[in-house]
């Protein structure tokens, strides 16, 4: 047991190495005063304001759309659910470029939609909404399977006792599933958050890549390191490495892991009480 | 007070099955696991679907959902929201009525006193003993002065001394405030001290 112990703390010790060192790399070809100046330059804010608004805006949409149809999922069994949580999990799993294609054929002019909503002089494509578009298309998938959890987590007599207490069914949904499930929420929020800031493939497709109009901050990195212009790419990559590292923290203070730093290793394995 | 009857109820588990419940009548529910006395319950309470009508006096209530059937239904688990204070489970059962906040915080206030948990107001369930915990439950399923009260083997997960407490303690309060009740239990002498009559139910039908 001792040899395995040995070979497995190895190949952790790889990983995380291998994970530091990129960053550590990325850090290291700034220096302090340069990164400094590079998060000044007015690209830079722009791809983190455009970031932070569009995310934000896709998971409040994410959530609005995802949290009651995890809650119909979790809640209310119907025939083909199966294949509708299968078609849900599609965008986790497929490359967003390729959703952004599909979203593209969906949504352009030649197509019926696309059609439609030209008319209405709503414009999607290839402007800031195409980048919430492709954001909340990535979250909501996210959201969606993270909330069902939640709410799957909670004993269903909870709302049954609420009804009896004579709450009807919205009311039971808003001051007793959700605020049970509120730490789930939370954390499907978060992922999907940070699935969002960090979209890339669909946003190219569906919003384009043109500077300071639809440049978030993974754009950014992908124009500015196309164009040699690294600094402001090492900038932009940095901040979104440190909203994710937050995000992370967060993620692991909403599931109750104490802090490894204060945790003492434990000579046997034995029951939670 | 409203006499309560069913009238060919029956599911997958239970019956079919006729009772009536005299008005003020307590009626204790014995029988073994499996037997369909919470399912029973549930389908007093509105919780699940069945053929059949239940009635409170004239009104058929087959159709009428859980939360306008006023109905107080203590489940056994008791199900006490954890993220509520004692005092706020109960003010979520007045949550809707037409009466200002303080009004109705007097009134919770007034049940958790007659429950004797008023002491644990502003305390989560989670940091509450067994019997507190129980006191607490009774006190949000009384808190609407139901016309019909459930309690389903509310007493079954206390120790013997806190259970005659509560015995004694739910009696008083049933007579006082004149409620038909209904009881699941699988202890004859809890029926025997809380109950008017006793009803025994085997694979859902009485016995």
């Amino acid at each position: 047991m001792g040899g395995g112990r040995w070979l497995a703390g190895l190949a952790l010790a790889l990983i995380v190495l291998t994970i530091v060192g990129a960053v550590v790399a990325l850090a290291a070809q700034l220096a302090p005063a340069a990164l400094w100046t590079a998060l000044g330059q007015r690209e830079t804010l722009f791809a983190v304001g455009l970031s932070l608004r569009t995310s934000a805006i896709a998971l409040a949409l994410a959530l609005l759309l995802g949290v009651p149809a995890a809650y119909l999922l979790a809640r209310h069994p119907f025939p083909g659910q199966a294949i509708v949580e299968t078609v849900l999990d599609l965008p986790m799993v497929t490359p967003p470029l390729i959703a952004g294609m599909g979203l593209l054929f969906l949504l352009g002019r030649e197509a019926p939609l696309g059609h439609v909503l030209a008319d209405a002089g709503l414009t999607l494509l290839f402007s800031p909404a195409g980048v919430i578009l492709a954001q909340t298309y990535v979250a909501t998938s996210i959201v969606v399977r993270s909330a069902r959890a939640a709410f799957q987590a909670v004993d269903p007599d909870f709302a049954a006792v609420g009804a009896t207490l004579g709450l009807a069914p919205v009311w039971v949904f808003l001051l007793v599933e959700v605020p049970m499930a509120g730490r789930g929420l939370l954390s499907a929020a978060v992922l999907g958050w940070s699935r969002a800031l960090g979209e890339f493939g669909g946003t190219l497709m569906v919003a384009g890549a043109t500077r300071l109009h639809t440049e978030t901050l993974p754009m950014a990195v992908f124009l500015n390191i196309a164009s040699g212009e690294t600094e402001i790419a090492i900038a932009c990559a940095l901040v979104l490495l440190g909203l994710a590292f937050v995000m992370l923290l967060t993620l692991r203070a909403l599931a109750g892991e104490p802090s490894s730093l204060s945790r003492k290793p434990a000579r046997h394995a034995r029951l939670v009480p | 007070m409203p006499a309560l009857f069913l009238d060919r109820v029956a599911n997958a588990v239970l019956g079919p099955l006729d009772l009536r419940v005299g008005a003020g009548e307590a009626v204790a529910v014995l029988g073994p696991s499996g037997a369909g006395k919470s399912t029973l319950l549930k389908i007093i309470a509105g919780l699940l679907p069945h053929e059949g009508d239940v009635r409170f006096d004239d009104r058929v209530m087959t159709r009428v959902p859980a939360h306008r059937r006023a109905v107080g239904y203590m489940s056994q688990d008791l199900h006490l929201f954890p993220h509520l204070s004692v005092e706020q489970n109960v003010r979520l059962a007045l949550w809707f009525d037409r009466e200002a906040a303080g009004e109705r915080r007097a009134r919770a206030r007034e049940t958790l006193a007659l429950c004797a948990i008023d002491h644990r107001a502003t305390r989560r369930p989670a940091t509450l003993s067994g019997g507190e915990r129980q006191r607490a439950a009774l006190a949000r399923a009384l808190a609407r002065r139901p016309r019909v009260l459930l309690l389903d083997e509310p007493f079954g997960s206390l120790d013997p001394a806190t259970r005659r407490t509560l015995w004694t303690e739910v009696g008083a309060l049933r007579q006082r405030l004149g409620m038909t009740m209904l009881l699941v239990t699988h202890d004859p002498e809890e029926a025997e001290v809380l109950a008017d009559r006793t009803i025994h139910l085997r694979d859902g039908r009485l016995e």
